[in-house]
């Protein structure tokens, strides 16, 4: 506002004190103002200086501490290596030990010698090879630091497990020779021989070993499909060396991969008992449990734990989606229709609980079906129990021929159940279909589980580089560093583990490596910022900062042209 | 012999009101205790009977991670009675601290630095409130007499800040230094008051002595003097409780806003609206923002310390992290010192009733809020802000008349006419 006396009265010299104008109006003085005073001139440029000197001195470090994104070191170059496969082969050096007790030492070196090359010839799989050995041939120099390695303790399991499979030469004088037989229990091969067909020591092949070496063969070939199958689908770098897998073994493969659980260090059963009325009221689960699911689980400990759980579910009807069962005069049954089966259970009045704490639940149902819808079958199979991939198995318990359903359904009741149960799980486990020796079986399975826990470790490190790489902005904490630095640790162990033929030791490695990288990648203070990106950034600054900001670059830059003018 | 009399009178006045306050309404300490404007997080006298508790049954005051206050208090307070059953020695402690308070004040008034200084002889210094007038401003000031009645440990800090303002502005150095020292040792900010109280200290010292003393080792020594006795203090304090762990649970809690309850001020809406990943970043703006008003404010009215220091006392009762009304109150009762500065203020009527205006919607809208349920924490957000301009218009409008006194002592042609800023 122009004063209203007139033009003498001059503007204030210093009206300005700390804060900066924010708006300068510019006046039209009909007179000059009087110079400023140098004293004021030169407090005014004090208090400036003294403003950007908090800004510069205080706030920009406070700005470059505070919103600096603290990325720690990654070992990324080792970590595409990994996933790349260039680090580690794995390889599957199987021992088998020869006991031949009846032969002479030389002998038995010899077709040893003999099958070895029939093997060697046979494979075509270069990372999974067997490795024969005399089990007991203390005068032998060559053996002698196996020896040591497997007399080393007596009672270690893990050396113990360190031979996959012992082959007993037995000579008989009659039957048919030779034959094999495959202990059930045990991981034995008995080779039944006639003492004529030991090779004379100058041969290179013979009858008995070429069946020794085609034995062995048969029984690793399933172990190989798998392999060489989860080789060649996680991993580019083998699928040129690869023997070619049959398109028909490979769907059959995924069939089964699809089918099983995702490996987890503990699974949790259920048991459940559903009936649709209130018999049987009660089931002698536990017995069973433990007669027939115990030693399965036992055996399993070296795989993955277990926890079991039961219940008791009366007046649970299967869900009204499905078609109620009709009467077949056929079978003399009532049938449930195939499409049908995948709706039976009753998801939504069932009480299964998808999971218990951290590890997945396997679900395993008994139904007991009305009397008057006794017996209850699959129409088209006739068969009464089925698996649900990834999930269970259900078996429907028909009440023995016809009568009352008894109240209590005893241990001999639920023996048929127990068994479907333990199939069922063995293939939910992803256990081998072959050899019908189980600790082979389970020894195929551990391999297996100690690469697939490798590769998916690997591409999880590989996952973690690139998005480290991708995402500039999001901050690496040091947990994750360290977790990757356990990862990377315990793949080396793991492979070397596998290189040496310690395949408990492998998977113990490869399951601390998974689960640590699974831990890294899954860190959640990392994604908080992945969503934020810079332009977001002007909206957090501007509406507090641009206010201040402004008068006191204005305020700066008018004392810096002044001080050019002058 | 007039001025004692009257002095006297106030201050059995002062007290007496008080007495009548505590012996009246039995309930009224606890209730003002539990108020959000009148205690915070950090001077709450019922976290500090909290931490008085354990500290008794010794436990770390500090474990609960309920009491922020200076581990000093505690000794003070538990040689009280128990308040719980005898309230009443806790009570005329509180008169008493408030009651010094008032003489400390009257000290400033009658030192005259408000306006005459060494450098600066204000035209309208014939302008003046007594100091029994100023002090009873500050006794009858119901914010403060709120402060005292909830017992609330800001009554201590401002009774320390006045202190150290009049002995600064009496030149007795030695307790200056000890007074501030204690201020901040109680309440942290008060440190930025040391540079202006500084200035007045030396003015008052070198009015006194023929010859200034060396600006230069005059403020080393004294900055040499606050750090030795703030280090004792804090080394007391260590001693008392065994550990350093006192100083993240109560400057920490200061500097780093961990407890949200609401207050008067502004920071605590703000922190609870921010992205985490930026909330250290604006902690260290607005923690900057408080500490950038201190060395312009200093440097600009080197000539009037005592007024700086006051108008930094007004930034704290808006900008720090945790105010209350106490700080309001110290603020308001220093301003009556300035008398000769009204005649040029310009918003008195708008920044008056703007503070009466939220000084009795505050609590209405925290009741709507958090008892009746039918506002949110944007109506007591909206108070609090109405509350900050209002002193904030103070602020400004004082820093105004401050500067135009100035220039009338410069031209003395120009006074009573109006100004435009270029």
């Amino acid at each position: 506002m122009p004063p209203a006396e007139g033009a003498d009265v001059p503007p204030t010299p210093n009206s300005n004190p700390n804060i900066p104008p924010i708006t300068k109006s510019a006046i039209t003085a009909m007179r000059h103002p009087p110079p400023e005073s140098k004293e004021s001139l030169r407090l005014r440029r004090y208090v400036i200086l003294s403003f950007w000197a908090v800004a510069i001195f205080i706030g920009l470090p406070i700005w470059w501490k505070t919103t600096a994104i603290y990325r720690a070191e990654l070992p990324l170059q080792i970590m595409t290596d990994w996933a790349d496969g260039k680090i580690c082969r794995p390889v599957f050096p199987l021992r088998i030990s020869v006991e031949a007790p009846t032969l002479q030492l030389q002998d038995a070196h010899n077709l040893i010698r003999a099958t070895q090359h029939a093997l060697d010839d046979l494979n075509e799989f270069s990372a999974h090879h067997l490795r024969l050995m005399l089990a007991d041939a203390p005068l032998s120099a060559a053996n002698a630091s196996q020896q040591v390695v497997i007399s080393g303790g007596p009672g270690d399991r893990s050396d113990d497990e360190d031979i996959a499979l012992s082959i007993r030469l037995i000579p008989i004088e009659t039957g048919t020779a030779p034959r094999s037989i495959l202990q059930p229990y045990a991981p034995t091969l008995d080779v039944y021989y006639s003492p004529n067909q030991i090779p004379p020591p100058s041969s290179t092949g013979s009858p008995l070993a070429t069946f020794i070496a085609h034995e062995l063969h048969k029984i690793f070939a399933e172990e190989q499909t798998l392999l060489a199958h989860l080789l060649s689908t996680t991993s580019n770098v083998y699928t040129a060396k690869m023997k070619s897998l049959s398109s028909e073994t490979v769907t059959e493969l995924e069939r089964q991969s699809t089918r099983t659980l995702k490996y987890a260090p503990t699974y949790h059963l259920t048991f459940s008992l559903f009936s649709p009325t209130f018999m049987p009221s009660s089931w002698e689960i536990e017995a069973a449990l433990q007669q027939y699911l115990s030693p399965l689980l036992e055996t399993f400990s070296s795989i993955s734990n277990f926890t079991v759980d039961t219940q008791v579910q009366l007046y649970a009807t299967f869900s009204p989606s499905i078609r109620q069962p009709e009467y077949d005069e056929n079978l003399k049954a009532w049938t449930l229709r195939k499409e049908d089966l995948s709706g039976f259970i009753n998801a939504a009045e069932w009480p299964l609980s998808p999971s218990i704490g951290v590890s997945p639940t396997v679900n395993f149902i008994l139904y007991v079906p009305d009397q008057s819808q006794s017996p209850l079958l699959v129409k088209e199979s006739g068969a009464n129990s089925w698996l649900v991939p990834q999930w269970g198995g259900v078996l429907i318990l028909n009440p023995a021929v016809t009568g009352q359903s008894p109240m209590t359904l005893t241990k001999d009741a639920l023996t048929p159940a127990m068994h479907t149960f333990s199939e069922q799980l063995l293939s939910l486990l992803g256990l081998p279909q072959s050899p019908a020796s189980l600790p082979l079986r389970l020894s195929t399975l551990k391999r297996v589980r100690a690469a697939s826990l490798l590769f998916s470790a690997s591409s999880t490190l590989g996952a973690l580089a690139r998005l480290t790489k991708a995402l500039k902005s999001i901050p690496i904490p040091d947990n994750v560093a360290k977790s990757v630095d356990t990862a990377i640790a315990h793949l080396q162990q793991s492979c070397s583990d596998l290189r040496d033929g310690r395949f408990q030791g492998a998977l113990e490695n490869a399951r601390i490596a998974e689960t640590a990288a699974e831990k890294a990648f899954f860190e959640k203070s990392m994604v908080g910022q992945v969503y934020f990106p810079d332009e977001h950034k002007v909206a957090v600054y501007l509406p507090l900062l641009g206010p201040v900001a402004v008068p006191l670059i204005m305020a700066g830059m008018k004392e810096l042209k002044s001080l050019r003018g002058r | 012999m007039l001025i004692d009399r009257q002095k006297a009178l106030l201050f059995a006045a002062a007290a007496a009101v008080r007495l009548l306050l505590f012996t009246a309404f039995p309930s009224l300490p606890s209730l003002l205790a539990g108020r959000v404007e009148v205690s915070t997080p950090v001077t709450s006298f019922k976290r500090l009977q909290e931490g008085l508790f354990l500290y008794t049954h010794d436990v770390s005051p500090y474990d609960g991670g309920v009491y922020h206050q200076a581990p000093l208090l505690l000794p003070l307070f538990s040689l009280l009675p128990n308040t719980s059953y005898y309230p009443f020695a806790t009570n005329l402690v509180y008169i008493a601290v408030d009651l010094l308070g008032a003489n400390a004040l009257m000290q400033i008034a009658e030192s005259g630095q408000s306006a005459t200084t060494r450098l600066f002889k204000s035209s309208r210094n014939d302008l003046r409130w007594s100091s029994v007038a100023i002090g009873a401003g500050f006794l009858f000031n119901p914010f403060t007499v709120a402060t005292c009645i909830a017992r609330s440990t800001s009554a201590l800090a401002n009774l320390f800040i006045l202190m150290a303002m009049a002995k600064a502005s009496q030149g007795a150095s030695i307790t200056f230094v000890f007074a501030l020292s204690i201020a901040a040792y109680l309440s942290m900010h008060p440190l930025l008051l040391f540079p202006p109280l500084l200035i007045l200290c030396y003015d008052a010292r070198a009015t006194r002595s023929r010859q200034a003393p060396n600006a230069f080792t005059f403020t080393a020594i004294y900055a040499l003097g606050l750090v030795v006795s703030l280090g004792s203090l804090l080394y007391i304090s260590s001693v008392l409780t065994s550990s350093w762990e006192f100083l993240a649970s109560t400057y920490g809690v200061r500097l780093l806003l961990p407890d949200l309850t609401p207050n008067v001020g502004l920071w605590w809406y703000f922190f609870t609206e921010m992205f985490d990943s930026f909330r250290e970043f604006f902690l260290g703006v607005f923690w900057v923002h408080v500490a950038s008003y201190m060395p312009g404010l200093t440097i600009r009215l080197r000539k009037q310390p005592l007024f700086v220091a006051t108008t930094l006392t007004g930034i704290f009762a808006i900008f720090t992290p945790y105010p209350s009304i106490a700080d309001a109150a110290l603020y308001l009762s220093l301003v009556p010192l300035f008398r000769h500065l009204f005649p040029l203020m310009r918003y008195t009527f708008l920044a008056s009733s703007t503070i009466l205006y939220a000084s009795f919607l505050g609590p209405a809208f925290y009741y709507l809020w958090i008892y009746a349920g039918s506002g949110n924490a944007n109506f007591f957000y909206a108070i609090t802000l109405v509350w900050s301009l209002g002193l904030s218009v103070v602020v400004g409008d004082s820093l105004y008349a401050a500067l135009r006194d100035e220039l009338d002592v410069e031209r003395p042609e120009l006074r009573g006419k109006e100004v435009k800023r270029i």
